[in-house]
């Protein structure tokens, strides 16, 4: 059997006026399955919704409204079973996207301080880096202090004036000096090495200058050197300062700046 | 809707009663049971939201085809009554609209009915369409009351429904 005779029969059911053993039919074939009946149906019923749209619309009575929305409103049981899970599902769904919203919040601030937390720490431990070096600075100093302090209560200890040469004449130093312990040396007014340069200190007791390390001065010139006792124990006759390249050198190449006399 | 929101169903009420109504008060003539039926419609429709299939068709078309058919369980009812007590079939359906005489166009500007894209048919398509969507009569009732062969009755109601389809369309 074709088709076509379904389609009419299709066709006069969407009107409602299939009957008898024609609508049996019918019905066994739509409940069958096939979708070009139901693509019928459906379009047939479309095309009756768009004849009922077609003519002027017409407001029906305000009590019909009324009346369903009390009805509604006065819920049978069934309508309540289906209503009461909204609340719940509310609820799930607001849970769902607060903690959707969370996520997202931690990550964005995550992402957003991230960078600024981690500078702060780079920054945290470069401050303590740095505190630690001045710490480290200071200590030293304290202890040259200490040493200093300590080698002025020895009646051996002398305190030697540098006084500047030509090339920076406003330049001063001391040296405080015990011929056992050796002494630290104090400059001031001292322009700062050029690079690749520092000062180095010697200790003249006979011909040949011994060096006695070599060291730089701060922005504002000054500077601080340990001077230890020369091998041999001779008395030291002569104290000077010469600029020399920065690792230092065994005997000076360069101009004194100070000079004990 | 489906999930029994009654705001939805006031502006789903807004939006459909007023091309379901004239619909069914076109059924079944008397206002007062056109607002009865109306409401049970529109119960029935919140009451099955979740059965509702937009795959199955456009909520216009759902809620026109229960009109209708609502509607139509109304005038059978009456008319079983009407049987009962009564009327003969033929009087009802005589006096039941759709067939006063003049043309088409004219009788839907008499009657401000639904029945302006139904006009653009050919008179026998729109004739067994009318008497069977609006009346309610069965093909073989629409058969006898227009002394037609019954498949010629089909074969109208068939090409009057695609001729509405492509109407529609046009409109749309």
């Amino acid at each position: 059997m074709s088709h076509e005779p379904f389609d009419t029969l299709a066709a006069t059911y969407a009107v409602g006026a299939l009957d008898g053993d024609e609508r049996a039919e019918f019905e066994r074939h739509l409940a069958g399955g096939c979708a070009a009946c139901e693509a019928t149906l459906r379009g047939s019923a479309e095309a009756l919704a768009g004849l009922a749209r077609s003519g002027p619309p017409m407001l029906p009575p305000p009590e019909v409204k009324d009346e369903l929305l009390r009805r509604i409103a006065a819920t049978t049981p069934g309508r309540r079973e289906s209503a009461r899970p909204r609340p719940l599902v509310w609820a799930v769904g607001t849970l769902a996207a607060m903690i959707a919203g969370a996520a997202f919040t931690g990550a964005f601030v995550a992402s957003r301080y991230e960078g600024r937390l981690g500078q702060m720490a780079r920054e945290a431990a470069a401050l303590r880096e740095r505190v630690q070096r001045d710490e480290a600075a200071l200590r030293d100093q304290i202890a040259v202090y200490r040493s200093a302090v300590d080698l002025l209560r020895d009646p051996k200890t002398q305190i030697v004036t540098l006084h500047g040469l030509a090339p920076s004449p406003e330049a001063t130093g001391r040296v405080i000096w015990h011929p056992v312990n050796g002494g630290h040396v104090f400059v001031a007014n001292l322009p700062s090495a050029p690079p690749g340069k520092a000062y180095e200190l010697w200790t003249i007791a006979d011909a040949a200058p011994q060096p006695g390390g070599v060291f730089q001065v701060d922005a504002l010139g000054r500077g601080t050197h340990r001077l230890p006792a020369p091998e041999g124990g001779k008395p030291v006759k002569v104290f000077a300062v010469t600029l020399e390249p920065e690792a230092g050198v065994a005997a000076p190449t360069g101009p004194m700046v100070l000079a004990s006399k | 809707m489906a999930a029994g929101d009654r705001q939805a169903f006031a502006l789903f009420y807004d939006r459909h009663a007023p091309v379901v109504f004239p619909l069914i008060l076109r059924i079944v003539g008397q206002r007062a049971d056109a607002s009865d039926v109306l409401q049970e419609v529109f119960w029935e429709a919140w009451r099955d939201a979740g059965r509702y299939d937009s795959a199955r068709g456009s909520p216009e078309a759902w809620m026109v085809t229960r009109a209708r058919t609502r509607a139509i369980d109304r005038v059978r009812a009456t008319r079983r009554r009407s049987e009962t007590f009564v009327a003969p079939l033929d009087d009802i359906v005589a006096a039941a609209p759709g067939d006063p005489p003049g043309d088409a166009a004219e009788r839907a500007e008499d009657r401000g009915t639904i029945r302006s894209a139904l006009d653009r048919l050919p008179e026998a398509q729109r004739e067994v369409i009318e008497l069977a969507y609006y009346v309610g009569l069965t093909q073989t009732e629409i058969a006898d009351r227009l002394k037609q062969p019954l498949g010629t009755v089909k074969t109208r109601i068939r090409l009057g429904l695609e001729r509405l389809r492509e109407v529609v369309k046009a409109r749309a």
